[in-house]
């Protein structure tokens, strides 16, 4: 057997499930996205581009593209920092620190559904975990998912508390890869510990950082469960993520159209942002030979 | 499709196979009894209000299912009315919908525009009853919502109204009379004022609270409105909302009143979760909640509570809430049998009224009332009585086209307007201008009611 046919045929059953389950309903909704079914009507008809007209109309799906992008802000870059701050803290392993691994890893083990039921009790006001603890230094009653000014930043923090112990895992692989021999030799030049971080660990650990920072980012634009389970998105749409967006126009609001429609727009941005951001990663990044 | 037809055919040579296997080996051992097997009917069902009546209904399925050996009821608990409605109508769309539906009492237009809901009078020819005959039995306030066009598509099952729930022992510290709740908006800000506590800037116990999120905050919401004299939608063309009437505008008014000019009750969102566990933590002295909760009151409020009429302004009103069943197109001759007969069963009088003992639910059935161990109940927890007491104030529960998109924009405006993110008019206006662009397509639908 000739290795073209061989690698074809290894590579099948995984293409097989690809194109089931991912490429053809891709081509499904780009498909749908230039039809529009109004309700009551047996048949969808041909609108070209109208949907998409509408959906940039739409201020509900700027608010929730301007929240999406807050959100991913402001839980990308801390649960990275985060994961790499668990990381130079638990890099050695001693008994001590892989307990407190697992510690830390603990939340990416939990469901997010779950995650999101235990939340609602940690932000509860008054008699919530949270309320509680910071009533005893004195800080009053916060409606944490009530209060429109601050939601999208308690969904935040749940996610950050999610994902850092996940992250973490990388930098320590990333961590440990990284030869002994850069340090001694630093050590011989009397560079300082926060030297050595900025020009050996950083720059070695790009190719994780670029790996993490992609993950994270598909992490912020793929789960919505909490969101589900918490807010429904609101109060008054202001923790409505692009995915809840789609979830409620093809669900409860019988617009499949601009469901469909905003599906495409937020996988092309999703493509294009992570092959820019892996393009210009790249640049700077150091690969070991 | 293909793959799919070979999959599907290989795993029924599989199970027949089995079957087969296991009915041999059987038939060597014990003489196989030859009864004839149940219809099998799937009943979709969601609890609103309290998740222990997920727990008691599958009790009340299973009472069924042992009562009888002709059809057996497979119950699945699908989570809210909005969820359920949105599991059913997919799973028809898949082509395996259940046979029997418990839905939101609102949510029964749209099944029927979707044509996924059997009319009730094709089952009631049967038993020789007309839809008028078959609905003499129930409460007036609960037949609108089960009709479309003039048309009768669902049994009302657990029906319920705002009401209001107040704290006797907070009544009575503050120099209330724990036996009269307030009766109109001007004592209900009177009391309020007199039941808020405070220590320095921080509020350590609200006049009032009621549920705020989108849905159940708008059923609150159109309680307001009618009792401020006004219409929430129009109850002959469900194409046309009422968001920037005055009246809508004048109970949004006085929301705006109670959280920011007097302080009464929180300037944030408070869900139900949290209006429940504020009412029996004490942090709330009054709440308006649904009278589906009165079960769970009965039961965690550890202090002297009472019940009265949710305070009107120029009148009172308050709509009717809860569900129907509804049973699905789509079903062979012996299921729609079988879901008719479970149907008439779980809403018999007697069955009905022992629901809403458990539930606080009010029953939809007048006979209910009747029977002596409801009255026997009503003398013990007088609280069901005044529920019961309200009815005459009831009217349909805001039901358009699209509702659930519908409802969207009101519940951002009045949680805009709780919350001090936007005053009234703006946040009227808007919700109006959102709802108008949503029912637009509705106006020219071939076969409903339009403007």
């Amino acid at each position: 057997m000739s290795s073209g046919i061989k690698v074809w045929l290894y590579l099948t059953p995984a293409l097989f499930f690809l194109v089931m389950f991912t490429y053809y309903p891709m081509v499904q909704v780009l498909w749908d996205s230039f039809f529009f079914k109004a309700y009551g009507q047996e048949t969808a008809s041909f609108v070209g581009f109208d949907n998409y007209a509408r959906l940039f109309r739409d201020p509900e799906f700027g608010v929730a593209v301007k929240n999406n992008i807050i959100y991913a802000v402001g839980t990308v870059i801390p649960s990275l920092a985060v994961g790499f701050g668990l990381a130079l803290a638990l890099m050695e392993s001693t008994r001590f620190k892989n307990f407190a691994r697992a510690i830390f890893f603990f939340p990416t083990l939990v469901p997010l559904i779950a995650a999101a039921a235990l939340w609602i009790f940690v932000y509860f006001p008054n008699i919530g975990l949270l309320d509680y603890y910071l009533a005893k230094i004195g800080i009053g009653s916060t409606n944490w998912l009530g209060d429109s000014d601050i939601a999208l930043f308690s969904m935040m923090l749940l996610s950050i508390w999610k994902n850092a112990g996940f992250y973490m895992l990388f930098y320590i692989a990333g961590l440990q890869g990284i030869g002994e021999e850069y340090y001694e030799a630093a050590e011989l030049e009397g560079a300082s510990y926060f030297q050595r971080l900025r020009y050996i660990t950083l720059p070695l650990l790009g190719p994780t950082t670029a790996f993490v920072f992609i993950i994270a980012l598909i992490h912020v634009f793929t789960y919505v469960d909490h969101v589900i389970m918490m807010t429904k998105g609101g109060p008054i749409g202001s923790t409505n993520l692009v995915l809840y967006y789609i979830f409620q126009n093809a669900h409860e609001f019988n617009d499949a159209a601009k469901a469909t429609t905003s599906t495409v727009v937020s996988v092309i941005a999703l493509l294009a942002f992570s092959f820019f951001s892996i393009r210009t990663m790249e640049r700077g990044i150091h690969y070991e030979s | 499709m293909r793959i799919k037809h070979k999959f599907a055919s290989k795993m029924k040579t599989l199970a027949t196979g089995t079957a087969l296997a296991v009915a041999v080996l059987a038939s060597g051992w014990v003489a196989v009894p030859q009864a004839i097997a149940a219809e099998k009917i799937k009943f979709y069902f969601p609890t609103s209000v309290q998740g222990r009546l997920a727990i008691i209904m599958k009790e009340v399925v299973a009472e069924y299912n042992k009562s009888q050996s002709d059809v057996k009821v497979i119950a699945v608990y699908t989570g809210s009315y909005a969820e359920t409605g949105i599991k059913a109508s997919a799973a028809m769309e898949a082509g395996n919908p259940p046979a029997v539906a418990m839905v939101g009492a609102n949510n029964v237009l749209e099944f029927v525009q979707k044509k996924q809901i059997e009319p009730i009078a094709s089952f009631l020819k049967a038993d020789n009853k007309t839809s008028a005959e078959f609905l003499q039995d129930f409460w007036p306030g609960v037949r609108f919502n089960a009709m479309v066009n003039g048309e009768l598509y669902a049994v009302p099952f657990q029906n319920s109204t705002p009401i209001l729930y107040y704290n006797k022992d907070h009544f009575k510290e503050v120099g209330l009379d724990p036996d009269t709740p307030p009766a109109n908006w001007k004592q209900l800000i009177e009391f309020g004022k007199k039941l808020v506590r405070k220590d320095g800037a921080k509020t350590t116990r609200y006049g009032l609270m009621f549920p705020q999120q989108v849905g159940y905050g708008n059923w609150i919401l159109q309680g307001f409105v009618m009792a401020n004299g006004g219409q929430y939608y129009n109850t002959e063309y469900p194409g046309e909302v009422y968001y920037n009437s005055p009246t809508t505008k004048g109970a949004l008014q006085f929301y705006d009143d109670l959280a920011h000019k007097y302080g009464i009750m929180p300037d944030t969102v408070t869900p139900s979760s949290q209006v429940a566990a504020d009412f029996f933590a004490g942090r709330t002295s009054m709440m308006i909640a649904s009278t589906g909760a009165l079960g769970n009151v009965r039961k965690n409020a550890k202090f002297k509570y009472g019940v009265g009429f949710v305070p009107g302004n120029v009148r009172n009103a308050v709509p009717v809430g809860g569900a129907s069943m509804v049973i699905f197109k789509g079903q062979s001759e012996a299921q729609r049998a079988a879901a008719w007969k479970f149907v008439s069963w779980i809403t018999s009088a007697d069955q009905l009224g022992s629901w809403s003992r458990a539930s606080g639910y009010f029953s939809p059935r007048k006979s209910s009332y009747d029977m002596d161990v409801m009255k026997d109940f009503i003398a013990k927890y007088p609280d069901a009585g005044v529920a019961v007491k309200q009815l005459k104030y009831t009217k349909p529960w805001y039901s358009t086209y699209n509702y659930l998109a519908v409802a969207q924009p009101m519940g951002d405006a009045f949680q805009a307007v709780i919350t001090g993110k936007s005053s009234v008019t703006q946040a009227a206006a808007a919700a109006q201008a959102k709802a108008d662009e949503l029912l637009a397509p509705f106006n020219n639908v071939a076969g409903y009611p339009t403007k």
